[in-house]
């Protein structure tokens, strides 16, 4: 016992200073591209054709290299600011994934297979691009969104009033993000990126350097904590499944075509890692696991997982979510397990 | 928790967290325990990564000081409530700061299965020295070589001079031991197990599991379960410590 315990603890430490770097590169970089992108002329430079919208949507992640919680606030914007829904669902699927510090993190952990690391891109491609042409067969998406989105598609308010609504509906357990606390007792005005942004450009110019950074270090101390929190856990989860499963549970499940890809993505569903560092709890399952699955755990974990389900109703309606869901899990399964059968 | 607490001290709590997993960083580096981590190639990426985490602390505690006369400001509400992700953040780098890690015992190798020898290295053999003499080979060496040239009776009668610790699969006769060594290509979590098996003139439980030894010998082959497999025969038996590094790359 002791000897396993020294076993889970040393992994867990390892998956964690590997993957820190990582981490607050990821935030630090999303953080500082916020600010300098100017999102209104990116948006008239995108294509109108469906299927070339949602492709060059899965590409937008090279401009903001967010992981699977920074999408959504940003994914969010774009809706607001008029993008089609396939440049909107493209970004949303493959952003987290096809980002240059995500495929930093995954070169850097299967250096020794880099087609894992070639089919992530590939898959992640795939899959966003299909599920962004579907979403544009609905030509009129608001009733698949949140009445709010919906909303200020609809009629465009003054920018600072449309981002700092008033949060009323549903829990905000779930929600990430910064509040502001409001005058009155119970109030909260929610503060994302999208507000940050905001906040930053009304800056007046005379106090803005100092706010500017004030505000950029506030968002990375919360990401960064919030961020690593999820990091924690999952490595935990991680060193445990590692040392306290038995071998032969793990390796008949990690043996079998079918049953590893569907154990890897229930795994990436539940354990939300974010996607900057998933790649390391992907490695460290490398040994035991067909390539199908790790993918499946790559590919799809980005996409949804538990903690990006909280974060998408913040855009979708559930019906709307669970069509991302299904059609993405579909697709990620039958590919991984095309690898799985007739290529590795 | 009340207004106060949130707005006051969650934001020094988050700088708490944040410096220790700074702290800790920069702890493994000078004490030498990355290595027990993670793969040298990324030692500076680390290193850099506790100082940045520090000066964002520092700009911060700055920034606080600064702050603290306004009233309140921003508090969050997040995934997790208030308080919870820094505690997660800061007790997991106090329980780093108080227990120093130590390299995966013999037990970790089982579960990852040394037991099949000759197919389990997955790296390619990138710095491949086959023109080094037999006897300056190193454990990883020979079962890089034995991967790209698997024919046992190929190496019968070269001199072995190899250093690993012991593991004990279940399924080798009682005079034959494994000596392995682990090799990580980027952390600790991808450290899967080579080695391979030495057949000694006396029964193997003399070795305990996981303790270090130098082996002096010459290459046999013998019939393991019905497979050839290229075998050490034990010469000399030295015990040694730990190596400073243990993995090899």
């Amino acid at each position: 016992m002791d000897q396993k315990l020294n076993n889970a603890f040393t992994l867990f430490l390892s998956l964690l200073v590997e993957a820190m770097p990582f981490l607050l590169l990821g935030v630090l970089f999303s953080g500082v591209l916020l600010l300098f992108i100017d999102e209104r002329r990116l948006i008239a430079k995108l294509p109108k054709n469906p299927m070339l919208g949602a492709l060059v949507g899965s590409f937008i992640g090279f401009l903001f290299p967010v992981c699977e919680c920074g999408n959504v606030p940003v994914a969010r914007r774009l809706l607001m600011q008029g993008v089609s829904a396939p440049v909107a669902i493209g970004f949303l699927l493959a952003a987290p994934t096809i980002n240059p510090i995500v495929i930093w993190a995954t070169w850097t952990a299967f250096r020794d297979q880099p087609e894992i690391v070639v089919l992530r891109i590939v898959f992640s491609l795939i899959i966003a691009t299909i599920v962004g042409w579907m979403f544009s067969v609905q030509t009129n998406l608001r009733p698949l969104l949140q009445p709010a989105i919906a909303l200020a598609i609809k009629q465009p308010e003054p920018e600072g009033r449309v981002l700092a609504r008033r949060e009323s509906e549903g829990s905000e357990l779930l929600r990430s993000g910064t509040f502001l606390l409001g005058s009155q007792p119970g109030q909260m005005l929610r503060l994302d990126a999208s507000v940050l942004q905001a906040t930053l450009v009304a800056t007046p110019p005379a106090q803005s350097q100092i706010k500017r950074l004030s505000l950029l270090l506030e968002n990375t101390v919360q990401e960064l904590r919030e961020l690593g929190a999820v990091l924690i856990v999952g490595s935990a989860i991680a060193a445990a499944i590692q040392v306290l499963v038995p071998r032969e549970v793990i390796l008949n499940l990690g043996a079998g075509p079918v049953s590893s890809v569907a154990a890897m993505m229930l795994l990436s569903g539940l354990v939300s890692i974010c996607s900057t560092v998933d790649s390391f709890f992907a490695l460290s399952f490398a040994s035991m696991f067909t390539s199908g699955s790790l993918l499946a755990f790559l590919v799809f974990g980005p996409m949804i997982d538990l903690k990006g389900v909280g974060l998408l109703l913040s855009i979708f309606k559930p019906r709307a979510v669970i069509y991302l869901f299904v059609v993405a899990a579909q697709l990620t399964f039958l590919l991984t397990l095309f690898i799985n059968l007739y290529v590795s | 928790m009340n207004l106060r607490t949130q707005t006051f001290l969650l934001p020094w709590l988050d700088v708490l967290a944040i410096a220790s997993w700074g702290i800790l960083l920069l702890k493994y580096w000078l004490n030498g325990k990355l290595g027990l981590l993670i793969h040298p190639d990324y030692f500076w990426l680390v290193t850099l990564t506790a100082l940045v985490m520090l000066t964002i602390c520092g700009l911060q505690v700055r920034e606080l000081r600064r702050r603290r006369s306004c009233a309140s400001r921003v508090a969050h509400l997040t995934l997790f409530p208030p308080g919870l992700s820094s505690s997660i953040l800061l007790l997991t780098a106090l329980l780093g700061l108080v227990f120093t890690p130590h390299i995966f015992t013999s037990q970790i190798a089982l579960q990852r299965g040394v037991t099949d020898t000759v197919a389990m290295t997955r790296a390619q053999p990138q710095a491949f020295r086959s023109s080094r003499p037999p006897e300056e080979r190193t454990l990883v060496d020979w079962v890089r070589m034995l991967n790209v040239y698997p024919e046992p009776d190929e190496y019968t009668g070269q001199k072995v001079n190899v250093q690993g610790f012991v593991i004990h699969p279940p399924e080798l006769p009682p005079n034959l031991l494994m000596l392995s060594r682990f090799v990580i290509t980027c952390c600790a979590a991808d450290a899967y197990p080579v080695g391979l098996p030495v057949k000694l003139d006396q029964t193997s439980k003399a070795y305990p599991s996981d303790s270090w030894l130098e082996v002096q010998g010459q290459m046999i082959t013998e019939n393991l379960a019905g497979k050839r497999q290229l075998t050490i025969q034990a010469s000399s038996i030295r015990q040694i410590t730990e190596p400073k590094n243990p993995y090899d790359y």
